[in-house]
């Protein structure tokens, strides 16, 4: 075969020589084994019968599995991987089982097709599976995968005739039991704690029979409600949202006025004491004055008397209007005042 | 080669009882011997190569592994009056071979049999306990959101006194004596489904809405209460913030209206006469210019000369 593979696909068949020779010198052989004497057909198909029966014998185990031999029915021995060869068929029996794949079943959904994007098929369509009983008596669905190996292929080929529909129908009593000991709000909400309990009871359940099947993990899918209930449930979230909004609201109005409330009562209290520093500081400038004065009065108190009204007179009377001097004797002024205020009507 | 013909036919029947007088037996079997259709010594459970005499005697070979049955799932009242679907299975053995190839022979007898039995074995006990203990396993303490509303339909009583797995103990202790005697072993019985029939299950979501419902109104009016708590104390803050601004600024205007009062008093009170001339003369000099308009009498401290000049 190696020479096909330095000839390429395209060139000719130049079959070398020495197998020309090789195959005629093997016919030749032959021939003189058997001699001059007559080799019946029937003796050769037996021959061949018999070489065919042995071949059956040869098997190969793959790396992840172990191969189990059974001699007429009973158990023989466990091989490992690799090319094996047994008593031929007939006498010695071999089941190959995979025990270092992980296998899973799931209950309540179907993956459609793994992937990058993993597909599921409608988890409605499998409602039967995985639609269930709380604690509190209300319906659940819970959807869950269990992911085993085969731990004891020795077990797993013969305490337990199909061990897959007892695996299926181990878990879906083993996880309803334990739903069924968890209130609605704990399916919803606690799905790890529910997984590993129900991992737990499936195991004991196994071992106690002799599946030889181990649990990796068992995973809970999203848990719900039956569909007719969800929108209620939706509305319980929406009203912890509007709790939470108006709550928000409140504390947000609350640090925006009350700051400013404090910043304002400052400013009061500020222009209070702008207040007082003024009416203080006035009132010993209005005092200063006055003693300054008083203390001229006292010399000479007289003349400061008279001086002070005169330049008050000075100073007042040019700013005035009208100015009347008028006689003690006279009697009726009334009339005189009305004088000029008729002329400027007109 | 003289005689071929009846060596061959020698040769052919010889082979025939050869492969006819032994036989294997898989590790998932076991084998009852009969002869004319009468079983003749101990069952054999061995595993591996056995003899038996050709054409006589034959091999009838029965499951020695576990085996399943499913039942039916069937329309279940309990003693609350609860109509439920129950689905249970459970798992078997043929622990005396003899006795179930005489009794049952094969294994689809066996599987209609099971079905009568374990069938009316789960009607009666089901039918005898209340729901909860088909559903809970024990009575531990679960935690419920809101409390739950009750109606006719769903009866409820909460507390346990057997369980799930004890029920289905008993269903399997109920169902054991008759099978005993065909030969089977119930190896378990468990509850695969559970649930209520159409109608019920309708109940029971509507009772589950209101439920939803009644914890959605009580987040909403959380959510009022709490922003009104938080008004009331913004609103008690703002109050008390001003009227503190209010009393210490009155305080302190107060506090410095006496200063100023005490300060004019001491000055002005050397000499209250010349204080409120100095006081009189600054009115005047202070009053608004134009539209008053004065009358002064010539006896007057201003105009007395103007008269006294007088002729």
């Amino acid at each position: 075969m190696s020479s096909d593979f330095r000839r390429g696909p395209w060139g000719k068949d130049p079959r070398p020589p020495e197998i020309d020779q090789f195959m005629r010198a093997a016919q030749d052989r032959i021939r003189r084994t058997f001699g001059g004497r007559r080799f019946p057909a029937g003796w050769a198909l037996v021959l061949i019968a018999v070489a065919l029966w042995l071949a059956t014998g040869i098997y190969q185990v793959n790396q992840d599995e172990v191969g189990v031999v059974q001699r007429f029915g009973k158990y023989s021995r466990t091989v490992k991987p690799g090319l094996n060869w047994k008593l031929p068929s007939g006498i010695e029996k071999v089941t190959k089982v995979g025990i270092q794949r992980i296998y899973q079943e799931e209950f309540g959904m179907r993956t459609l097709r793994a992937g990058v994007r993993t597909e599921y098929a409608p988890e409605r369509q499998y409602e039967h599976e995985s639609l269930m009983l709380t604690g509190d008596l209300n319906c659940a669905l819970v959807p869950w995968v269990v992911r085993f190996r085969i731990g004891d292929p020795i077990r797993f080929l013969f305490r337990v005739r199909n061990v897959r529909d007892t695996l299926r129908h181990l878990s879906e009593a083993t996880m309803r039991q334990v739903v069924g000991d968890h209130s609605l709000d704990e399916v919803l909400n606690k799905r790890e704690i529910i997984a590993d309990l129900a991992q737990k009871e499936l195991q004991a359940a196994l071992d106690q029979t002799e599946s030889g099947l181990v649990i990796t993990t068992i995973e809970l899918g999203r848990t719900n409600v039956p569909e007719p209930v969800q929108p209620s449930f939706n509305e319980v979230n929406a009203a912890i949202q509007e709790k939470e909004k108006l709550i928000y609201e409140a504390q947000g109005s609350y640090n925006r006025v009350i700051p400013e409330a404090r910043g304002q009562a400052e400013k009061v209290i500020q222009e209070a004491e702008g207040y007082a520093v003024d009416r203080v500081k006035s009132a010993e400038g209005d005092v200063a004055r006055f003693l300054a004065l008083y203390e001229e009065y006292v010399k000479a108190k007289e003349v400061t008397r008279r001086r002070l009204y005169l330049e008050t007179m000075q100073s007042m009377l040019p700013r005035l209007g009208r100015k009347f001097v008028i006689d003690p004797d006279q009697k009726s002024v009334l009339p005189l005042l009305d004088l000029g205020k008729k002329g400027e009507q007109k | 080669m003289k005689h071929p013909v009846p060596l061959t036919i020698v040769g052919i029947v010889l082979l025939l009882a050869a492969a006819g007088s032994f036989y294997s037996v898989d590790e998932t079997e076991q084998v009852v011997i009969t002869q004319f259709g009468r079983p003749v010594g101990a069952p054999i459970r061995e595993a591996g190569l056995h003899f038996k005499i050709p054409f006589i005697q034959t091999v009838n070979r029965f499951n020695k592994n576990i085996l399943e049955w499913d039942g039916d799932p069937s329309q279940i009242p309990t003693l609350d009056k609860t109509f439920i679907w129950v689905d249970i299975f459970a798992r078997w053995r043929i622990v005396d071979p003899l006795q179930f190839f005489l009794k049952v022979n094969n294994e689809a007898v066996a599987q209609a049999q099971l079905d009568a039995i374990l069938n009316a074995a789960t009607r009666n006990l089901i039918q005898a306990h209340h729901l909860i203990e088909a559903v809970r396993n024990s009575n531990r303490a679960m935690e419920i959101v809101a409390g739950p509303i009750r109606e006719e339909a769903v009866p409820y009583v909460t507390t346990v006194t057997y369980g799930r797995e004890k029920l289905t103990r008993m269903i399997l202790e109920n169902a054991q004596p008759k099978l005993q005697e065909l030969g089977i072993q119930l190896v378990d019985v468990r509850i695969k489904r559970i649930m209520y029939i159409q109608d019920v299950q309708k109940k029971v979501f509507e009772r589950m809405i209101a439920e939803r419902n009644q914890i959605a109104e009580k987040y909403r009016s959380e959510g009022k209460g709490e922003s009104q708590k938080i008004e009331g104390k913004m609103q008690r803050e703002l109050k008390t913030i001003r009227a503190e601004a209010y009393r210490r600024s009155q305080e302190i205007q107060g506090k410095a209206d006496a200063e100023a009062a005490r300060i004019y008093a001491e000055a002005y009170g050397r000499d209250p006469e010349f204080y409120s001339f100095v006081k009189t003369l600054d009115l005047y000099k202070n009053l608004p210019e134009k539209e008053i308009e004065i009358v002064l009498g010539t006896e007057s401290d201003l105009f007395k000369y103007l008269k006294q000049t007088n002729p």
